[in-house]
């Protein structure tokens, strides 16, 4: 079962080894001042000018945000994850004095959920959680030396035979996990190589014996593999999954962009990378207020729905029905074990439902053919009278959206007219203005380009009414106005100081509007005014 | 192929030729071309099942990273099990897939096949068909099971009920095995077999 389009997982950022090519378990190696608040954590915002990284888009103006959005969130390297990583070691080593590498087994099967971990390891029986976790338990000393199946002779050097090559090697090249299955260092390394490049396993790499599930261990894998390509493929596995199972960080979805962002509170909220993107936590998506997580994703996904790609995926994938995440099937029966870390749901590929109760009635897939196929026809006839509503909020959509990526050039364009400001004698911060209304100008159409999202999904009713009036007159209004008035301050070349004041006051304005309206979706929201089309 | 690759091949034909089953005639492996990286493997159909009698020849691949990765192993024998396509002998096990460990052998692939023939999964079928008439017409499973046999794989019972249907068929004019496929998915009701091969 091959799995596809983690967006989430980012390109390749590799682990700084040191020089023995460890993996950095010391405590000191923790940095304290890894904390960035919103503002210091993006310096395109502030009072900075710099139109080359500055990109059109959400990532400005920060003290208008509204107060959801300024908890504090810090933005991790891969080093600073690897710290992370430590110090959550660190921590349940301190009250649970086990090795460390058993930790960090016994804290991934939690998917990284320390309270969780700690209330099993002492409330119910230990050896049962090391069973589960598959791990030897380290209470049991006696087991790794399971008697070997040693040739020895008296005075000829011990030997005994590696089960995978099948070859008679000496004792002293054959190493094992707790389990006491051995094998030559030879096969290990080819073995842990394979696992790691070809499968793409890290956390759980079990031992190569036959119905053994027992894991292997970081030191382990660090001893047997010396390829370096292998161990920063295998560092860059375990990193990733740390990331992917802790509810509390999450890759910024940048393309080739290594950080990973860290919340305190895992919800629908903006968090900016240092790469300047700006986005959900909750969905990894572009930052989308006021529209909800599932409603976006649902909109994007009917955005793409055009595309010969999306067709491709239709007709040959399917989303695994607990996480999400896009399936090819290749192979095989139509028990789907999802290979996501985080998830493992088992489901049927027929009905998507459970595979339990196909346990014993094994094709009781009929829900799929009375309710699915009923469903598509009555989608059918919908559609047609859908379609047209859809297009009329989806053009506007889409035309913010590229408006917004031509924005560029508006900021160039004041650049200039800045900088010629400056040579009549005015001063570096009395220009900004200029900059600061482009900037609220572009964060009025992001708001207004999710509005007409908001909207689509809105059931016609008295507080849809509503919004809908207020809409045009908020955002829409304030846009033109803003951008009205920027060409006719710029223009006005002799009265800088009132039409800098006129400037101001129009931004103002628009940027009031543009929080007046995201207050009254939130209230929506908090009073359940907002009632969706499904 | 990789050097490990081929000295494991190597050291397991040593170990399938000595191992008792062979002795029994049970299961077999050949080299097909040099270079160990296709075999074909035969193995005789379990006692007490509708298979008995049989000799099943399987197509097995090895793959450049085995035996870190398992074989790819499907059957050339035309079978009728809920675990095994009807029409592409792929089959679903999970020593093949997943749960293949690299202490593995052929040996131990055959032998489990072997089992699987004898103990059909129909919870986790690879042939849905197959695994619904397993499921509610157990005789009728039994006796498709052992009538292809007995034409694939030269098992010594033939069912002389389903050889007359086929006959039938064959002389409205279809290939004799388009004819047994379809009277075999439609519970061997000439009616049904007939619309689904006009349909």
């Amino acid at each position: 079962m091959a799995q596809h389009g983690r967006s989430a997982a980012p390109a390749s950022p590799c682990l700084a080894m040191d020089s023995d090519g460890d993996l950095q378990y010391d405590e000191d190696s923790a940095d304290d001042d890894m904390v960035y608040d919103n503002d210091s954590g993006n310096e395109s915002s502030g009072d900075e000018v710099d139109f080359d990284e500055h990109r059109p888009g959400p990532s400005t103006a920060h003290e208008v945000e509204l107060a959801a959005e300024d908890a504090p969130f810090q933005v991790l390297s891969v080093q600073e994850i690897v710290d992370f990583m430590v110090v959550e070691i660190n921590e349940v080593n301190e009250v649970a004095q086990l090795p460390r590498t058993t930790i960090r087994i016994l804290l991934n099967h939690f998917n990284w959920d320390k309270e969780k971990l700690l209330e099993r390891l002492y409330d119910t029986d230990q050896e049962q959680l090391f069973l589960e976790a598959h791990v030897v338990s380290p209470h049991i000393t006696g087991t790794a030396s399971q008697a070997p199946r040693v040739n020895s002779r008296v005075g000829a050097v011990p030997t005994e035979e590696c089960e995978i090559c099948l070859t008679v090697r000496p004792s002293a090249e054959m190493s094992g996990l707790a389990c006491g299955h051995r094998f030559c260092a030879a096969c290990w390394c080819e073995y842990l190589t394979t696992k790691v490049m070809d499968d793409g396993v890290g956390q759980t790499i079990s031992c190569a014996a036959h119905g053994c599930d027992i894991l292997v261990d970081d030191e382990t894998v660090l001893r047997l593999v010396s390829e370096p390509r292998v161990l920063a493929r295998y560092q860059h596995l375990i990193t990733n999954s740390f990331v992917e199972c802790n509810r509390y960080l999450c890759w910024c979805p940048t393309p080739d962009c290594g950080y990973a962002l860290k919340v305190p509170n895992p919800d629908c909220r903006p968090v900016t990378c240092k790469c300047g993107h700006k986005f959900c936590f909750a969905c990894r998506e572009a930052w989308h207020d006021p529209v909800r997580c599932h409603l976006i994703k649902r909109w994007l996904k009917k955005c793409d729905d055009d595309s010969e790609t999306f067709n491709w995926i239709s007709a040959n994938t399917k989303e695994c029905p607990k996480c999400s995440v896009t399936i090819e099937k290749d192979g095989g029966c139509n028990h789907m074990v999802c290979k996501n870390q985080s998830c493992r749901a088992d489901f049927c590929w027929v009905c998507l439902g459970s595979w339990e109760p196909h346990g014993s009635s094994w094709y009781s897939c009929n829900r799929y053919d009375e309710d699915e196929a009923r469903a598509a026809r009555d989608a059918q006839e919908k559609s047609r009278a859908v379609l047209n509503r859809y297009l009329f909020y989806c053009n506007r959509y889409m035309n913010h959206m590229q408006s917004l990526k031509f924005e560029n050039k508006l900021y160039a364009s004041v650049k200039e007219k800045m900088e010629e400001m400056q040579q009549h004698n005015m001063s570096w911060i009395e220009v900004q203005f200029l900059k600061k209304a482009v900037d609220i100008l572009c964060s009025c159409r992001v708001t207004l380009m999710y509005t007409y999202v908001f909207a689509y999904y809105l059931r016609k009713n008295n507080q849809s009414a509503i919004f809908e009036v207020r809409e045009p007159e908020g955002p829409g209004a304030m846009h033109l106005r803003c951008s009205q008035s920027i060409w006719s301050g710029t223009s006005l070349r002799r009265t800088w100081s009132t039409s800098n004041r006129k400037v101001q006051d129009k931004y103002r304005y628009c940027e009031g509007r543009r929080k007046a309206l995201l207050e009254h979706v939130h209230e929506g929201y908090e009073r359940d005014w907002w009632v969706y089309n499904d | 192929m990789a050097n490990i690759a081929i000295s494991r091949i190597k050291r397991e034909f040593k170990e399938v030729i000595k191992s008792e089953e062979i002795a029994k005639s049970m299961i077999k492996v050949e080299l097909v071309n040099d270079n160990y990286s296709q075999l074909r493997g035969e193995i005789s159909g379990p006692p007490d099942t509708p298979y008995e009698g049989g000799h099943f020849v399987l197509d097995i691949k090895i793959p450049e990273t085995y035996p870190f990765n398992p074989p790819k192993v499907r059957f050339l024998t035309r079978i009728w099990h809920p675990n095994i396509s009807s029409v592409t002998g792929a089959i679903c096990l999970d020593i093949l897939k997943d749960q293949w460990a690299a202490a593995m052998t052929l040996r131990t692939v055959l032998l489990s096949l072997q089992a699987l023939m004898a103990a059909a999964e129909p919870d986790d079928p690879q042939d849905a068909v197959v695994a619904r008439q397993y499921k509610e017409r157990p005789d009728m499973f039994r006796n498709t099971a052992t009538h292809w046999t007995n034409k694939y794989a030269s098992g010594p019972k033939a069912v002389p009920e389903f050889d007359e249907k086929v006959c039938k068929l064959r002389d409205m004019g279809f290939e004799e095995h388009t004819a047994r496929s379809a009277l075999s998915s439609c519970e061997w009701s000439l009616e049904k077999a007939t619309e689904t091969l006009f349909g």
